[in-house]
């Protein structure tokens, strides 16, 4: 019998579902159990969110952009906001950048309890899952407390903040934070005890300090390969000088180091917010913003649950934004899955996705690849409109 | 974990309350500053459409029924609402406000969803301009 060449067998994952409850599509190619090759495809929920803030005034876009994600809503306010008050040179009071800190680090608590129960129900551990959604109320009603919704919060306007803190919120939150700290230890505890878990974690997805450079990692993820990087720390915004952020990393790079490393930002999250409530600067919440923004333009950077966060904003001096350009951190970490998901078995595949804390609605935006051997390539708006056009003709 | 501390735990849970809540028999009292629906008070109103013209999703229309006498109904989208309190933040009259007590907002059919809010007489001169002879002139500012 005349001997074939063996075939690539591709297992495909998606895009319905695959490991978490947002589409997203996988081709794992495999070797018996061995996965040997990963590519991945986005944009099945595409919104069109920057197209659509072009056509809002600026009021408007805030809230728009806040919902390009449901879990780090308020950073992205929080991100335009920074960015649009600093072309109309608008200086925001202590007091109301604080509260955008406090804010944003108790959407940190929540974002990094939803992960962690995500992640461990991917590992088969339901009873975590379920002890870290069942604590993740308790913050999630402390912003339900502040700022009067429980997701999507709209804490921000342009030119401060909405909320105020009060005596009875800060004894409330202090409160929540005390049993929060408790359950974090726990938490730790497991994450690193437990001998069925690591099993699961340990050794699994390992990034390297260089492969995490490489392909330029950010957030936690990053971070737990050893890429001190975080944007709280190097280039500091809103209240974040006056409250400083104590970087955490880890040098193990793998799942386990992913775990450790959110966990750690637990606490730190949680001192920063004790912090914050015990030196909350005095005076106004808010200034008067303009409603036509000078020309020019700005790139705003803050520091998501997930990565850093980037925003391109310009003005031509109207009263809506001429172009806004969002970069998520879930986008800048596929390069690290599709990398480390070589030589490890197709089952521990939902776990090295969900590892990255990954975002679909984040990732649908356009990326472009520079490849060395090709030119560079520019885009405007007539070249992407026959693209597209020619896209849907296959 | 040892088996006897999972016994103790499986013991101590059949005698523990149950952590669910009897939602619509028990209400939870609503946070101070949960945003429900928005509350209209039109006698502050001066119908400078500002919260018109801020929110981000087009629930708000603010109709003149005489602008002279500052006589001025809202016409609010439930359906569309996103509770972000914008309009509460644009307007300086402070004639707006998110209800902490009406947040069950849920219906099987569409029409609750376009409340109406105004004076009695306003409201009234309202409908009787819509259906009158010329319904066109209803949402003229």
């Amino acid at each position: 019998m005349e001997k074939s060449e063996p075939k690539k067998f591709v297992v495909p994952i998606g895009p319905q579902h695959p490991a978490l409850k947002e589409p997203g599509h996988f081709e794992f190619e495999v070797d018996g159990e061995i996965v040997t090759g990963a590519t991945a495809r986005f944009g099945y929920v595409h919104r069109g969110i920057e197209k659509g803030a072009e056509t809002r005034s600026w009021i408007q876009a805030m809230y728009l952009l806040e919902r390009v994600c449901g879990i780090c809503s308020h950073v992205h306010a929080t991100a335009f906001a920074l960015g649009a008050e600093k072309l109309a040179k608008v200086t925001v009071p202590p007091r109301a950048q604080a509260i955008r800190v406090l804010v944003g680090e108790l959407e940190r608590l929540h974002s990094h309890m939803l992960w962690l129960g995500v992640a461990v129900h991917e590992a088969g551990f339901d009873t975590l899952f379920m002890y870290s959604w069942r604590d993740r109320e308790i913050v999630m009603d402390l912003l339900e407390g502040l700022t009067g919704n429980r997701v999507n919060y709209s804490a921000n306007v342009l030119g401060g903040v909405k909320i105020d803190v009060d005596d009875k919120q800060r004894d409330d939150i202090l409160k929540g934070l005390e049993v929060l700290e408790q359950r974090a230890q726990y938490y730790l505890k497991v994450v690193t005890t437990d001998e069925t878990f690591l099993g699961r974690t340990r050794g699994i997805g390992t990034m390297t300090y260089e492969q995490a450079e490489l392909l330029g990692a950010v957030g936690p993820t990053g971070r737990a390969s050893g890429v001190k990087r975080d944007v709280r720390v190097e280039a500091p915004y809103a209240a974040y000088p006056d409250f400083p952020v104590n970087l955490i990393t880890d040098t193990r790079g793998d799942l386990e180091a992913r775990f450790v490393v959110r966990i750690k930002e637990l606490f730190e999250a949680i001192r920063i917010i004790r912090e914050i409530l015990d030196k909350m600067p005095t005076g106004e919440i808010q200034t008067k913003m303009p409603r036509r923004v000078p020309e020019g333009e700005t790139i705003s950077r803050v520091e998501a649950p997930r990565g850093e966060l980037l925003y391109y904003i310009r003005s031509a001096g109207g009263d809506k934004p001429d172009r806004v350009k969002v970069r998520t951190p879930s986008l800048c970490n596929w390069g690290s899955v599709l990398t480390t998901a070589v030589g490890h078995k197709l089952a521990d595949m939902p776990m090295i996705l969900s590892g990255i804390d990954p975002c679909f609605s984040c990732n649908d935006r356009a990326a472009i690849i520079r490849r060395p051997d090709q030119p560079a390539q520019a885009w405007d708006w007539e070249s992407l409109r026959l693209h597209g056009i020619e896209y849907y003709k296959r | 974990m040892k088996i006897g501390a999972l016994l103790g735990d499986v013991f101590r849970s059949l005698f523990k309350p149950p952590a669910t809540e009897r939602y619509p028999v028990e209400k939870k009292p609503a946070p101070m500053r949960l945003r429900g629906k928005l509350v209209y008070d039109s006698s502050k109103c001066t119908g400078c459409q500002l919260c018109a013209k801020d929110c981000p999703c087009d629930a708000i229309e603010i109709i003149t029924i005489d602008r002279a006498a500052k006589r001025f109904i809202m016409r609010y989208r439930v359906d569309r609402c996103t509770f972000c309190a914008q309009c509460v933040e644009s307007c300086r009259f402070g004639c707006l406000d998110l209800s902490n007590e009406e947040w069950e907002l849920a219906s099987v059919q569409k029409d609750p969803f376009t409340l109406t809010f105004g004076s009695e007489a306003d409201l009234e001169a309202f409908l009787a301009k819509t259906t009158g002879a010329q319904p066109e002139a209803e949402t003229k500012p």
